[in-house]
């Protein structure tokens, strides 16, 4: 009824619907004509393509196109990285480039960084600028800025502290180091953290060293020969294993530590490392070894299990106050110009004793209390590491207990100095038998060794009395007795 | 307990014929340690002197050596608490002591040294009469005692520090050090070479040169 009165009501209202109708298409149309027009506009910015290989990027990426909304409230964390991908990205464009620099000493410092394994590695969303702060729009060393590097070694041990701020415990267990105490010296050598870890490439070390004996052996390659030579580096070549139960073969950061690497030869380093493995060594020696304690305190692992290599006693200046091998602090003279100095007085007596007297090593008001202490030691390092299988251990005592092979063997006087290492320097091989050193070497004795000639002379009277003595006796009452028969006759 | 009285000595069967007179002087425990002591001291010196000299001789490998002398050792050490013990827990412990007076003593002991110097060999008997609880002359007495409560412990101290010197190294360190106690060893070593061979010598001054040889294992002071 309605329609029927609207329609056939009123004439003039289907052409105002009719150019309503056209009004609201036309409007429309054009809204949805300008919205297609507008959508390259609103879309991202595409990224650029050497950036996007990464998975993070992608995930950026995908949140950018298909919620812009969320970009309003994306992780601060992912805007870092985000950040922090398009700074790389600018360096690498040139330093993914083979490209040197010429230093100020004259050598070519390789500036390229391969792009794709720093990308991939743990520093990857590391910002370059973390590590090279110096380095800045203007700061950037070129001709133009008139920046320049001294030396390769100098830029890198500038750069050492840089690890700090991530990798605090290892930097601490490294400071701690004897490298670390040799770079502070003045060491061109000694390793710096980039000398072990490609700062732009950085890997796991687990398991790095076995085959290559890298990079321990970059410095150390006589040292890693032998090892990869005595039973432990052919246990881990064949398989690992170094008894049938066990426990993997050990390479060099298993004894050494990767990151606070010490000197083992200092006091009894070298045994505690060897019986963090061979846990049963005081009972297997105390089997057959009498005095175990003593011999595992006084001889080192390698004299009987590097049985070819040489050895030496080695005396070591101990400290029986603080109960440690005696150490040199900083700035004090070598102990051997100080002993020296004594001798060139031209006062009587062994120059050690009156060192000693003097006040050592000690800090004024301090008691120092120093001995000579002896151990059976091989002669170098590289000697430390032939280590060889059980059975070709030395096990025959005369080996060091013959008479008279005292005086075969070479003497070191050794002191640990400042910086962990032990410095030995050769000393007669009198100086064991030398009445002057009695007492500073008061503690020193092998049996067999037959230190003494004095006692020797005085067996040979006891000897002798036990045979005069009753010849003489006997002689003597047959005398009395013929002379009293001479008598009565 | 035994008797003091040498007439109420009970005669032990022994395997060695004796007389009925004789002195029973040496009980069992005794000639047990003193033939166990004798036999240990001599491989303890041939040993030791292995040990010292090993590059002299070749009878046997050092580490045969310095076993034997260890083990032979302790034998000896625990030897030693038999004759202590004896000792200290019968009255046989007057034969180092009959009587403490110190004149007599030295003038007793003075008589012994012409004994043994002249008159033994003009066949005076000897001033010493051997009883039960008198057994030893002056001479031995004062010897016997030097070495058994001094020598003898300070070589069995000494050879036990030797022995762990990781276990006794405080008392080594007190003493003056290892060299110290190596010296004073080897020194005591050095007088018992000397006297095992004087001893085994006096040993065969008796009646005949057999007569003390056997009345140390019958136990019996043969009448002579």
């Amino acid at each position: 009824m309605m329609v029927r009165s609207t329609t056939g009501g009123s004439g003039a209202a289907l052409p105002v619907l009719t150019v309503f109708i056209a009004c609201c298409m036309v409007f429309s149309g054009g809204l949805f004509a300008l919205q297609t027009k507008e959508t390259p506009v609103t879309e991202p910015p595409v990224a650029e393509p050497s950036v996007t290989v990464t998975p993070a990027e992608e995930i950026v990426v995908t949140e950018k196109t298909a919620e812009p909304i969320a970009e309003e409230v994306k992780d601060p964390a992912a805007l870092r990285l985000e950040e922090t991908l398009k700074i790389n990205t600018k360096c690498l464009r040139c330093h993914k480039r083979e490209r040197t620099k010429l230093l100020e000493d004259g050598t070519e410092m390789p500036l390229q960084v391969h792009k794709d394994d720093y990308l991939a590695s743990a520093h990857g969303e590391v910002r370059c600028t973390s590590c090279h702060r110096a380095i800045g729009k203007r700061k950037h060393p070129s001709k133009s800025t008139n920046i320049t590097i001294a030396s390769q070694r100098e830029y890198s041990v500038d750069l050492n502290n840089s690890c700090r701020k991530c990798h605090m415990p290892k930097y601490k267990q490294y400071k701690g180091s004897v490298h670390s105490a040799l770079v502070a010296q003045g060491s061109e050598e000694a390793p710096l953290c980039s000398s072990c870890h490609n700062p732009h490439a950085p890997v796991s070390m687990v398991d790095y060293q076995a085959e290559t004996g890298l990079p321990c052996k970059n410095c150390h390659e006589n040292i890693f020969n032998a090892y990869s030579e005595s039973v432990h580096g052919q246990a881990r070549i064949n398989g690992n294993t170094i008894r049938d139960s066990h426990i993997q073969a050990p390479i060099c950061s298993d004894c050494h530590h990767s990151h606070e690497v010490t000197a083992l030869a200092i006091g009894d380093v070298l045994r505690t490392t060897c019986i963090a493995c061979h846990e049963n060594v005081t009972l297997l020696h105390n089997q057959w070894l009498p005095n175990t304690g003593t011999h595992l305190d006084i001889v080192s692992c390698a004299v009987c299990h590097a049985p070819f290599a040489k050895r030496k006693f080695d005396l070591h200046l101990y400290d029986n106050i603080a109960q440690v091998p005696l150490a040199m602090k900083e700035g004090e003279a070598p102990i051997q110009d100080q002993l020296q100095a004594i001798a060139d007085e031209g006062i009587e007596g062994d120059p050690l004793e009156i060192w000693k007297a003097r006040g050592g090593f000690g800090q004024e008001g301090q008691a120092v209390d120093i001995s000579l202490r002896s151990r059976m030691e091989v002669m170098s390092g590289v000697a430390a590491h032939q280590i060889a299988s059980k059975s070709f251990a030395v096990r025959t005592c005369e080996s060091c207990h013959e008479p008279g092979w005292r005086q075969k063997q070479n003497v070191t006087v050794s002191i640990t100095q400042p910086d962990g290492r032990i410095q030995s320097f050769e000393a007669n091989r009198e100086t064991l038998s030398s009445v002057k050193a009695i007492e500073s070497i008061s503690d020193f004795y092998a049996l067999g060794g037959k230190p003494s000639k004095l006692l020797d002379i005085l067996l040979l009277l006891a000897l002798a009395a036990g045979i005069a003595i009753p010849v003489g006796h006997f002689t003597l009452g047959k005398m009395i007795k013929e002379y009293m028969a001479r008598g009565e006759k | 307990m035994m008797s003091t009285n040498p007439a109420e000595q009970k005669r032990p069967d022994v395997w060695i014929k004796t007389k009925d007179s004789d002195l029973y002087i040496n009980p069992l425990p005794v000639r047990i340690w003193h033939w166990l002591n004798a036999m240990g001291f001599v491989v303890l010196i041939l040993t030791g002197t292995f040990i010292r000299y090993s590059d002299r001789f070749d009878l046997m490998s050092f580490e045969t050596a310095i076993k034997t002398h260890n083990w032979v050792a302790f034998a000896v050490i625990a030897n030693y608490f038999v004759w202590l013990g004896f000792y200290l827990f019968s009255d046989r412990i007057t034969v180092y002591h009959p009587e403490l007076n110190f004149r007599k003593f030295f003038d007793k002991a003075f008589k012994q040294m012409m004994y043994y110097g002249y008159g033994i060999f003009r066949g005076h008997r000897s001033p010493h009469k051997v009883l039960p609880h008198d057994k030893f002359n002056p001479m031995q007495s004062i010897t016997y005692q030097i070495i058994m409560l001094l020598v003898v412990p300070v070589q069995f101290i000494t050879g036990l520090m030797m022995w762990d010197i990781k276990r006794f190294e405080v008392p080594i360190a007190m003493v003056g050090g290892l060299n110290v106690v190596v010296t004073a060893h080897v020194l005591i070593y050095i007088f018992f070479v000397a006297f095992t061979m004087v001893h085994a010598y006096m040993g065969a001054l008796g009646a005949t040169p057999a007569t003390h040889f056997r009345e140390m294992f019958t136990g019996y002071e043969e009448e002579h």
